[in-house]
Formats: structure tokens, sequence, C-alpha cells
């Protein structure tokens, strides 16, 4: 019982209405078209005229109908599973992936070759959401994430080390790996794999993770050997920041597994201790590592390298200065020196910024809580699973999306160094909304509180076997 | 290998609901830098010359005109052949001031400090800022008038003559600045037009005169004995010394010079006031450097620096333009207030040893002895003008530095120093017909075979001061000989100028 799809051979069609994300659907159906029109008038009064050109209300209405479609589509594929899962992800996330498609209209198409910036992304969200719809609709049970994680670890590790063999530097960072006419970066997947791994390791050590046998001055840690794990952790996080020069995943990869550790021991202690480890390894990075020194130099004071090496942060600090509270509107900020956007790598690693601008302080606020949404969700569900490998599963997925929207905006905001991650489901790239899209797709799936959980040989169910009534 | 134990344990889900709250509180912290870049940061960051924005703005629009107190144009925009906007300047008696717009070379001075008003990035009127997103036309190009005086302006760089120097003229009373000169002058026009921009930016970069270097703000320059201002504020404003106060080595001295720690300060020429003992008028109209090293000495350190932080040293001043930053001492010294030792206090004191100054300075220290000890803030700019109105600068008064007293006995001593009958002899020129004339020369020793700075401050009327003027003569030998009289010219034309 590996990848239990939707039982194939006794398919049944029982759909079950979801009348919530309709109704968010719907709305988010409103406001998309909305900022494409306010896109459009912008740009009508930029070329000179009064009318926007043609009497076309809308800056790519074909784009964004064909977005707004593919979120149809996945509700209803969605409501043709019938499964009871969740209502609130998919119109969040689909509502931050159009703030993302209008953004990439917006820019110059150029910063992307073939379809343009904008219908290239438009093509990796309709695919990130026809996966959270499959993966929503049709994975019920999870055996083949729960049973294989020493496999999906080796699998990881060895995505890393092809990376590290065969991948190609881009901007400094081995990232990139090419197969075929295929380019993708595979530390995205990376840290899905991680938490599935995590969630099979913590789920099934949580006893002996909670025993509290050795001391270390006021610390009362669990026996030594089973803080292996964090060692491993810590020194994969320095060896990806050493050798893929990768800042971003290495602390993301950390902070997600700190913050498991915690889920399941409940112990404050081990926080401290990771943090200590975290701010000794980047001691360590920053005095060995000159690109770390660099990053935390220019966070320290970009200023100081305001037209050289803090060029691109001090930018992105004008830029949210630009927006103020309101914004300049969309496509009226990011003015152009010389045809290009005023921010180097803005599509990737800087959209934060440029939505700052652009919508302001309130556009800010407004898509910092639609990824609490998503974090508040995700939390939820693993609050209510059935098992403490589902629990730990959806709380990593979640917290991968959370953290992940944390380090970039804080670094967009310069309250941490900057890292090049992309910010989920906004950012420009396939790799990452393949990635969330997987994620997203997979917290629906657990959601389900009828899935079916793999028994055990020999210990009897807990109280959450009785919960699952629904379920046979 | 145990298999996973299947069933909820108690306790994950309170630790979940406290990671919920952990990124709930950091996410507020976003948004909380979020709110610092964007509302309390907002305005300087989108204003300031190097912001995208504005550099974008200055390529294509056409910059509001900048005037001066009474109207007169100083500088406005032409339209080149391809219907680009550029830049044309009254005068390049200007040049020290409002520096350049040029498409190519960025800008420089008023225009730069000023470019996100005179392209109409910012408005005028926070309200129109915040809501500009709703207009069809977001930009609101500004004039600015300005508080100078364009004739007084071109009289004191025709005085400056071919000499390098500056003249900072300003109203104690609002801290108005009448006129900001450096010497020597270039041609902002050539840099702004186009067609003649690159060669006349490039010969004005190579210029060994430094032309682009505007010296009343930003030149620092050894203070020599006009910096015995600041050492009388510090000691009488400290109390360390009063105006009575005499030094028994003092007379003594005179002849072969006062020994401090090994050290003989000298004095200048003063063989009139014979063995008489010095108060501080005394010591201030014939300049005694023993006086003011026995002075300053008295003082201390750590209260020479405290003072003439209030006066504004150690810091950039806040004005319109860009200023360097004047000194007592380099710092780092242990003795007090960062000095080596005795000798470089004692030195420091009379205007030699590491201290340094800008014209502008010197200006704000008349100012406050011209003001009763209050000192305004300095500003060049008294309107902005756009559609979306007029905003007005209003005077404002930057520190309270001494007790009116105090201000006017400092302000007694420069009278004397002017008019008495042995002060005259060191501000010869000084002198204006028909207005009395307070003041200080100095002669600012360089080191080497090299001729001295030429320094005068002063102001106008003594009985209640109307205009103070900081004059710097690069190597223009004593203060009598070239700044003084430069400063009496200049007070002279101040005084046709107000019609009194």
């Amino acid at each position: 019982m590996s990848l239990a799809l939707a039982g194939m051979p006794h398919l049944r069609l029982r759909p079950r209405l979801r009348r919530r994300e309709l109704g968010l659907l719907v709305i988010v159906a409103l406001a998309l078209p909305l900022g494409s029109a306010s896109l459009a008038a912008t740009r009508a009064l930029g070329a000179g005229t009064n009318q926007p050109a043609g009497g076309l209300l809308l800056a790519d209405g074909v784009a964004l109908a064909w977005y707004l479609g593919g979120l149809f589509v996945a509700h209803l594929v969605l409501v043709l599973s019938g499964r009871r899962t969740d209502q609130v992800l998919l119109p969040t996330v689909g509502l931050l992936g159009g703030i993302s498609l209008l953004l990439m209209e917006r820019l110059p198409q150029g910063l992307a070759g073939g379809l343009g910036l904008g219908r290239t992304q438009l093509v990796w969200l309709l695919v990130s959401i026809g996966l959270i719809a499959v993966i929503g609709a049709l994975v019920r049970s999870d055996a083949w994430l729960r049973l294989y994680k020493y496999s999906w670890a080796a699998f990881g590790v060895g995505l890393l080390l092809v990376t590290f063999a065969f991948g190609h530097d881009v901007n400094g960072q081995r990232l990139t790996l090419s197969v075929g006419p295929v380019t993708g970066q595979p530390s995205e997947l990376l840290k899905v794999i991680l938490v599935v791994f995590l969630a099979g390791y913590l789920s099934e050590n949580r006893p002996l993770l909670i025993d509290e046998s050795t001391r270390l001055g006021p610390l009362r840690l669990p026996p030594l050997p089973y803080l292996a794990p964090m060692i491993a952790m810590w020194a994969l996080a320095l060896s990806i920041v050493v050798v893929q020069r990768d800042l971003g995943a290495a602390l993301l990869f950390f902070v997600v597994f700190l913050l498991l550790l915690y889920v399941v021991t409940a112990r404050v202690s081990f926080v401290v201790l990771g943090l200590v480890a975290l701010l000794a390894g980047g001691a360590l990075l920053y005095e060995l590592v000159p690109h770390v020194r660099v990053r935390v130099d220019i966070w320290l004071d970009p200023f100081a390298t305001a037209s050289g090496s803090g060029y691109q942060v001090v930018q992105a600090l004008h830029a949210f200065a630009r927006g103020g509270i309101l914004g300049t509107g969309l496509g009226a900020g990011l003015p152009t020196i010389g045809g290009a956007p005023p921010i180097p790598a803005l599509h990737t690693d800087f959209p934060f910024a440029a939505l700052g601008e652009e919508l302001g302080l309130v556009g800010i606020m407004g898509i910092l809580g639609l990824y609490l949404v998503v974090i508040e969700r995700g939390l939820r569900i693993a609050a209510s699973a059935v098992d403490d490998f589902r629990a730990i599963l959806a709380a990593g997925l979640s917290l991968v999306i959370g953290v992940q929207a944390f380090i970039i905006a804080a670094g967009n905001l310069k309250l941490i160094p900057l890292t090049g991650i992309t910010l989920p489901f906004i950012s420009y790239g396939g790799s990452s909304l393949l990635t969330n899209g997987l994620v997203v797709g997979l917290l629906i799936a657990l959601s389900d509180r009828g899935v079916e959980v793999p028994r055990a040989p020999s210990e009897p169910h807990g109280f959450g076997r009785l919960r699952d009534r629904g379920a046979a | 290998m145990t298999p996973a134990p299947p069933g909820r344990r108690p306790g994950i889900g309170i630790a979940l609901g406290r990671v919920a709250v952990a990124l709930t509180v950091a996410f507020g912290a976003l948004a909380a830098g979020a709110g610092y870049w964007q509302v309390i940061r907002s305005g300087e960051l989108s204003s300031a010359p190097d912001d995208a924005a504005v550099i974008a703005a200055g390529r294509h629009v056409v910059r509001g005109e900048i005037t001066d107190r009474d109207g007169q144009r100083l500088a406005w925009s032409l339209l080149d052949a391809n219907g680009e906007p550029y830049r044309k300047y009254l005068s390049s008696s200007l040049s020290g001031v409002l520096g350049y717009a040029s498409r190519a070379f960025g800008s420089a001075g008023l225009e730069r400090a000023y470019d996100a008003q005179l392209t109409g990035v910012t408005s005028a009127d926070p309200v129109q800022d915040l809501v500009k997103k709703f207009r069809a036309d977001p930009s609101d190009p500004q004039a600015i008038q300005t508080t100078l005086v364009a004739q007084l302006q071109e009289a004191a760089v025709r005085a400056l003559g071919a000499d390098r120097g500056a003249v900072v003229m300003l109203d104690p009373r609002t801290g108005e600045v009448l006129v900001l000169a450096s010497t020597p002058v270039f041609d902002a026009s050539a840099v702004a037009n186009p067609d003649t921009a690159m060669r006349t930016f490039e010969s004005l970069q190579g210029d060994l005169a430094k032309p682009l270097l505007p010296r009343a703000t930003q030149g620092r320059y050894v203070p020599g004995s006009v910096f015995k201002i600041v050492t009388a504020i510090a000691a009488l404003g400290s109390g360390a010394v009063s105006a009575d106060t005499t030094f028994a080595e003092q007379p003594s001295a005179e002849k072969d010079g006062l020994l401090v720690s090994g050290y003989r300060v000298r004095d200048g020429h003063h063989p009139a006031t014979g063995s008489k003992a010095l108060d501080f008028v005394g010591a201030t109209e014939v300049s005694c450097n023993i006086w003011y090293a026995l002075a300053g000495l008295e003082t201390g350190g750590d209260a020479l620096v405290e003072w003439s932080g209030k006066l504004g040293f150690g810091e950039p001043i806040p004005f319109d333009l860009r200023t360097a930053v004047s000194q007592v001492t380099g710092g780092g010294g242990s003795f007090g207030g960062g000095f080596k030792d005795a000798v470089e206090l004692a030195n420091a004191a009379y205007g030699q040893a590491e201290t340094v100054v800008t014209p502008l300075q010197m200006a704000l220290v008349t100012s406050t002895v011209a003001n009763d000890g209050v000192l305004m803030r300095p500003h060049l700019v008294q309107a902005l003008t756009g559609q979306a109105g007029t905003r007005t600068v209003d005077p404002e008064v930057w520190r309270r530095v001494l007790p009116p007293e105090i201000a006017r006995e400092i302000a007694l001593a420069m009278r004397q120093a002017v008019g008495g009958r042995l002060g005259r002899q060191f501000t010869t020129g000084a002198q204006v017909k028909g207005l009395t004339v307070a003041g200080k020369s100095g002669t600012a020793e360089l080191g080497g075979t090299g001729e001295p700075n030429s320094w005068f401050i002063g102001f106008a009327p003594a009985e209640d001061p109307e205009i103070v003027i900081a004059v710097v003569v690069e190597q223009g030998g004593r203060g009598a000989e070239r700044a003084a009289p430069i400063g009496g010219d200049l007070l002279a034309a101040w005084k046709a100028w107000a019609g009194r």
C-alpha cells in the first residue's frame, strides 16, 4: 500500500459542496480583476491617454481569465473528490498567486525568456494549482511518506550531492541543476523531503526525546545519542551554506527543525540550545566564509556601501519608503533606470519590496495576513491530526511556507541579513511554485481526518482512532 | 527499529499553539519593520537625491524655479532641441550654494538637496503626498524661494576676487542665510547645458583650485584667533572665567612666551598693553593668545568640547545643505574632552592645534553672541510653492546657548575689538560709516612657510544686531589685511541693501 490513490477500481464520485471555498474564491475573483484594471488604468495614463487602450479594461485579461479559471477548476476537482478537507487554503494561496501574476505582468517582460515574465509565471501558477487540486483530491494515504523516511532522507542527501557535483553556479550560488531541458532548484524540493523525514523521525522517537536524563548546566536534555539528529541538522545547514552558498535554505531548514523539535518535546531548552548553536554557527561562518561576512556587513549598514555591495538592499528600502502607507498603485512605482527596475533580481528576491512600493503598508499588511492564514490553517490541521506523524508533517509543511516567507520578507526589510530564497507563491520561478503547490496540496489532503492511518503491528490505537468514524 | 507509536500524545496541541503565537509575533515584527520604512523613514528616503524616483524624475521633469528672497530668478529651466529640459543660472556667483543639476552628472548643492521638491516627487503638502496616487499626474514640481540676496552674493564673490575663500552672511534673529559664497566659482549653466556639460565638468574636476568644493559649508579651516570667541563662550558660559578675570603670569610671559608643559605659547604683537594684566575685554581687543591659553586651561578640555558642541561642533549642522563637521580637537587623547595634553588645549584655546572649522560654523558662533545667546537654526529656503499650495519655513530656535548677559559681555568685547583704540589696529577696514560693527579677526597659521588664512567674523549694528558675517580668505595674510576689509565692504553693501 505504497501510493494509495483514490481506489481506482471502485471509483465513485460523491461530490460534496465546498461553500466556504467557493465564497472565498468569488472574493478572489472580484479582487484580482480590480487590481488588473488599476494596472491597466495606470498604464493608460502613462501612455498619455485617459482611455485604456483599445477599450481593454484589464492589463492582461486572457492571463487573468486562465488563472481564475484554473482556480475554479481546482475547486471543482476538490468538490468532486467529495472529501471533507480544508476550504481556506486554496483561496488564500490563490490570492497570493494572483498578486504574483499581476506583479509579473507589470515588470519588464524581458526578465524571463520565451513567453515573457507574466505568461511564464502564469504557466507555473496553473501547474502549481493543478498540483494542489490533484494531491488534495487523490492522496488518501500517507504511508508512502511515513514508511520510507530514510529512503526519502537518502534521496534528499543524494539530491544535494548531485546538485553540488553537477549543478551550475547562478549569482554565486550553486543551486541550479539541469537535466536535459529541465532546469530546477532541488533545494526547494529538499525542504519538503526534510519535513517528511523529520515527521517520521521525531514521531518515532518522541518518547525518548522527551526523556531528560542528561543535564548540561541549567538545561535538561535527552540522552546524548538522541541529540545526534540535532547535531546532524546543524552540520547539514552549515554545509549548505559553505558548499551551496545558500544561506536562506540553511536558515529555513534549521529553524523549521527547531520549531518541530519544540512541537514534539515542548522543551524550551531545545530551542535555546538550538539558537545558541545557530548563533555560534553564524559567528563561525562569519569568520570563515567571505560571502557570509559580506552579507552580514551589508545588513549592519547597507547605506555605507549604497552604490556598491549594499545597492540592492538600499534600493529595496527606498522602494518601501516610496510606497508609504497607501502605495503608489500597481504599475505606478518602481521607477526604471535605463529601462530596468531599480532593484536587481526584483522578481525573484525582492517581490516583497516591489509590492511594498506599489501596494503600500496597507498591502504589505494584507499579504502578511494571508501568510498568517496559511500558517494558522496548517497548524490547525496539525492540531487536529489523528497521530503524531501527521501532526508533525502538517506542522512542518505549514512552517516551511511561513518561515520561508518570514526569512525573505525580513531580509527585504533589513530585519535580518538578506538571503536569496523565494517568497512562497509570489516570487517568480517554477521550482518554488511547484514545491509550494505540493506543500499546500499535502496540507489539504492531511486535513481530511477520514484518511486511513497505517496500522501499527502491535500497539492498540489511541483515542484518535475513535474520532474517524466517518472514514470507514 | 520500533514502529511509530500511533495515536496522539498530549502536549502537541499546546506546543503547536505556542508556535502559532511565536510566528504571529514574528509576522507582527515584519509589519512593524515595514511600518518603520514606510512611515517613519518614508519621507527622508523617498526624497533623498539618490532615490531612483528622484533620479528618474530629474531626467524629464521641468524643475521648479529658484528665486532669491526678493523674487529675483536665480535658476530656471530651458528646453533643448529634443524638448528635454536643462537648467540655466543667473550668475556663476551662486555656484557654491545652488550647485547644479545636470542630466549627465547628477546634481549638487541646493539643487541636490531639494531634488525631490524641485522635480515634484514629494509634494509641499503631506496630505497631498498620501493621496497623490489618485491624481492623474502625481508629480508636483515646486518653486523654491530662498533667503539669499542675489546682489549681496554677487558682492561677496567680487570682494573675494581671485582668492580662494568663503563668505557667510546670515540674520542672527531668524537664522536666514543671505549670502553663502565660495570662490573660485564655476559656470553651473555650462555644467547643466548638455552641449557643454562634458567638457566643463571634466575641466572642473581636474582643477587644483577645487571650484566644486562648496567652501562655506564644507571647507574646513584652521580658525586662528576667531576661535577665541568660542573659548570665551565656553569660559564665561561655564563660569570658569569671568569678564574680570586676569592672570598674574600673563604680562610677564608676553616677552618670551608662556611655558605650558615645556611648550612656549607665544603671543602676537600687542606691545601697547605693557605690564598691565589684561581682563576679558582687554585680552579680546588685542587678541591676547596668552590670556586665552590660560583661560582655556582654566576652563578645561571637557568644558571647551561640551560648549563648542552646543554651538554645533562635532556633528553635521542641521542645514539645507550638507555640512562638514567642525572640531575643537582631533580627539582620542586622555587629557579631557579628547585633548592629548595641556599644550594642545592651550593652543586650541586661541584657534590653533587640531582645531578646524567651517565658515558656516563660525557664522553660527557669531550669531549666538549677536542674538543674546540664542542660536537660531540656519536655513536657506523660506518657501516652497507647488500646485498643492505654499509651504513656508519658519524661524526656529536651535539651541539656547548662553544667558543674555554673558552674550552681551562677549558682544561688548567684540565691539571693542573693532572700535577700540587698540582693537581697530587688528581689524582695519571692518568699520562702516554710520554702522557700529562688532567683530574679531583671525590669522590662522598653517605651519610651513605659506601665508596664513585670513579670517573675520562680525555683526552689525552692534547695539541691535541684524546681520552676521564670517569671511575666510585662504592664504590671505593677516586677518586685518584681507578678511576684515572684505567684512567692512560687505556690511556696507548690506546696509545699502537693507536701506538703513
